[in-house]
């Protein structure tokens, strides 16, 4: 029997090659002697195949025909224009800036370096970057670009429930990939980690829906989750003074206008927002010891009780150890 | 999926889709010498001479008129295609996104120009990626963003690394809770994980170091410069975290923001007669990447979170907010 690549680079010519969709039985008379006589195995070698064409990205159209000799058979071709690569016409300087990307880039995965070679790139970059950078790897990220790109919404699992989502961006912020779009059940935008979707992602009809056109999902979430605010117009500003050891690094995340007095011994007082209390507190306890919150009083009362709380073990975890 | 090794046994649907990249690439470049090949697309000589003596035999009349001609002679390479396989086959999905998102990345990186080469590149990349006969108007992003904000010192560091220079850094160790001095020359800067890095060479332990650039107060030159090392790499598994122990807290759904901040290993909901409890409740599995952090960590959940496991690992936490609460006295 003929090498197996042989045969595939048969198909693919055949498929490429011929103008109408062709049935099973015209193919296997095409590639004389290829394909099993018999009909079930001759079948089964051809969707298998067919699936590792597929698997390398060919996309082999199908049709069920009605209404002729051929009715009630399926039908293959290949639509040449969705075959081939289109064509990028990058300039060199173009093409050695994206190879460099992709050189920076650090994956766990060979398939940027592969898409290098298709487009034209050479594998290897000799010249290292002072900077690089690694990018955590997801195999549903394509799946969501393409869906984005195609206008599909993605249906997954996510935390124990099923989701159907408008996708209109992924975002790579603080090392994870999220999911930015709209959550069909709860009519409202959503941000989802792609890395805790449960098992497999289904694609839903292209063109069902319309992205807001000045989308941006950098803007989706807020940076900073003290500016998380409630919707209330009231803003809280917090005094907090922070040790020498921690002030010069306070200083440079808030800035230098929010410095509100120098102290001798090297420690500052920071105004800061506390609108959102929960993320305030987040804030102010990873500074441990070396953040007090001088006030308002209430603020103060409030992230005093809440250390309390969590010094006193049998308080801590008290109220879901009741829903064991 | 590789295809980089030489050796070893390779599959039919790897050797096929190397050669629908090969057979493109030769047409367009003539004659090209053996070993070129090779080197290009990861292969021995022996295999790009058999892969591409039995494409040599692929062609089939009446359906395929014209055959793939292929002479290998004096370690050249002469291959004429069909019109067939002139073009290699389009970018995949996965492809495609790779190529994307490491533009992106690289052009969030410090010293990227927003009309310089790459960002051209990226425009023609999107636009041929793009979203087929859909009106995108100015979109730009094809729904692929990356926002990384990076500390400061960390484009004085990547320019210190270029220039060979050695730098004074005052750095913060939260182990010891102290900072210190010290003389380093920075070899690498990197991101992984939210976090940006600087390897250098430390002069105190006179090893080469990683360190979290968030945590360097202040950066000053020497005016002392060393010569380049060429053969510098970033460490390749960074965050190996196979090792570290770990922790199972459950958490009420106030602290379940956690599970989307911090790399957890699992999460089950809590049952109560085999139906997820009224709270709300779920237990989670995490590496403790320090006990530091996961005291602290402990403190911020508060009365959210409860240690279940291992027995002694909330004493940390609790210690801890007592210290802090001393500050309040």
């Amino acid at each position: 029997m003929a090498d197996r690549v042989e045969r595939l680079t048969n198909l693919l010519a055949v498929l490429l090659e011929t103008r109408v969709p062709l049935p099973l039985s015209s193919i296997a008379d095409a590639m004389v002697g290829q394909y099993p006589d018999e009909e079930g195995p001759r079948r089964q070698a051809f969707e298998r195949d067919k699936l590792a064409l597929r698997e390398i990205g060919v996309p082999i159209e199908m049709e069920v025909r009605v209404g002729d000799e051929y009715a009630g058979q399926t039908m293959y071709r290949i639509d040449r224009a969705a075959y081939e690569l289109a064509e990028l016409d990058l300039a060199p300087d173009e093409m050695r800036a994206l190879q460099i990307a992709v050189a920076t880039v650090r994956t766990d995965s060979q398939v940027g370096t592969d898409a290098m070679l298709k487009i034209g790139g050479v594998a290897g970059v000799s010249d290292r970057p002072a900077v690089s950078a690694v990018l955590p790897d997801r195999p549903e990220l394509p799946i969501i670009r393409s869906a984005v790109a195609a206008r599909a919404p993605v249906t997954f699992t996510y935390r124990g429930d099923v989701r159907t989502v408008e996708p209109w961006g992924v975002l790579l912020r603080g090392g994870f990939w999220y999911l930015v779009g709209h959550d069909r059940l709860r009519d409202a935008k959503r941000t989802f980690r792609v890395d805790r979707i449960e098992g497999k992602l289904a694609v839903g009809d292209g063109r069902s829906f319309e992205r807001p056109a000045d989308f941006d999902p950098r803007t989706a979430f807020p940076a900073d989750p003290k500016q998380i605010g409630h919707a209330t117009d009231d803003s809280v500003e917090a005094t907090v003074q922070i040790s020498a050891l921690r002030a010069a690094a306070a200083e440079r995340e808030l800035g230098a206008e929010r410095v509100i007095e120098r102290h001798g011994d090297g420690s500052i007082d920071v105004s800061v927002p506390a609108t959102n209390l929960d993320a305030f507190r987040s804030w102010v306890i990873g500074l441990v010891d070396h953040a007090v919150v001088i006030g308002p009083p209430e603020v103060r009362e409030y992230v005093v009780e809440w250390l309390r709380g969590a010094s006193s073990p049998s308080v801590a975890g008290a109220d879901s150890a009741a829903s064991r | 999926m590789s295809g980089r090794s030489s050796a070893g046994p390779r599959n039919a649907q790897d050797r096929l889709r190397r050669l629908l990249v090969m057979l493109p690439w030769l047409m367009e470049a003539g004659e090209v010498p053996l070993a070129d090949v090779a080197e290009r697309f990861g292969m021995t000589e022996a295999q790009v001479t058999k892969d591409l003596e039995l494409v040599a035999m692929c062609g089939l009349p009446p359906y395929v008129d014209e055959m793939i001609d292929v002479f290998v002679d004096d370690g050249l390479v002469f291959v004429g295609v069909p019109r067939l396989f002139t073009r290699p086959l389009a970018l995949s999905a996965p492809e495609g996104f790779a190529l994307l998102a490491a533009a992106r990345l690289a052009m969030e990186l410090p010293g990227a120009d927003p009309d310089g080469p790459l960002a051209r590149g990226l425009a023609k990349l999107t636009a041929a990626l793009g979203e087929a006969g859909i009106e995108t108007g100015d979109d730009s992003t094809t729904g692929v963003a990356v926002d990384l904000h990076r500390p400061e010192w960390t484009d004085a560091l990547i320019d210190a690394v270029a220039s060979g220079s050695e730098v004074m850094v005052d750095y913060f160790s939260p182990s010891r809770d102290e900072v210190s001095q010290r003389r380093m020359v920075p070899r690498h800067v990197f991101t992984d994980a939210g976090n940006w890095y600087l390897l250098a060479d430390d002069e105190r332990s006179g090893q080469r170091r990683t360190f979290r650039i968030d945590r360097m107060e202040r950066v000053e030159t020497t005016g002392l410069a060393h010569p380049l090392d060429p053969n510098v790499q970033a460490p390749d598994a960074f965050f190996s975290d196979v090792d570290l122990p770990r922790a199972t807290i459950r958490l009420l759904p106030r602290a379940q923001w956690i599970i989307d901040r911090y790399p957890i290993d699992s999460v089950e909901p809590v049952l109560v007669r085999r139906r997820p409890a009224s709270s709300g409740a779920v237990d989670v599995t995490l590496p403790i990447a320090s006990t530091r952090w996961f005291d602290r960590l402990l403190v911020r959940l508060g009365p959210d979170a409860e240690v279940l496991a291992p027995s002694g690992a909330a004493r940390g936490g609790v210690e801890l907010a007592q210290r802090i609460l001393a500050n309040y006295d």
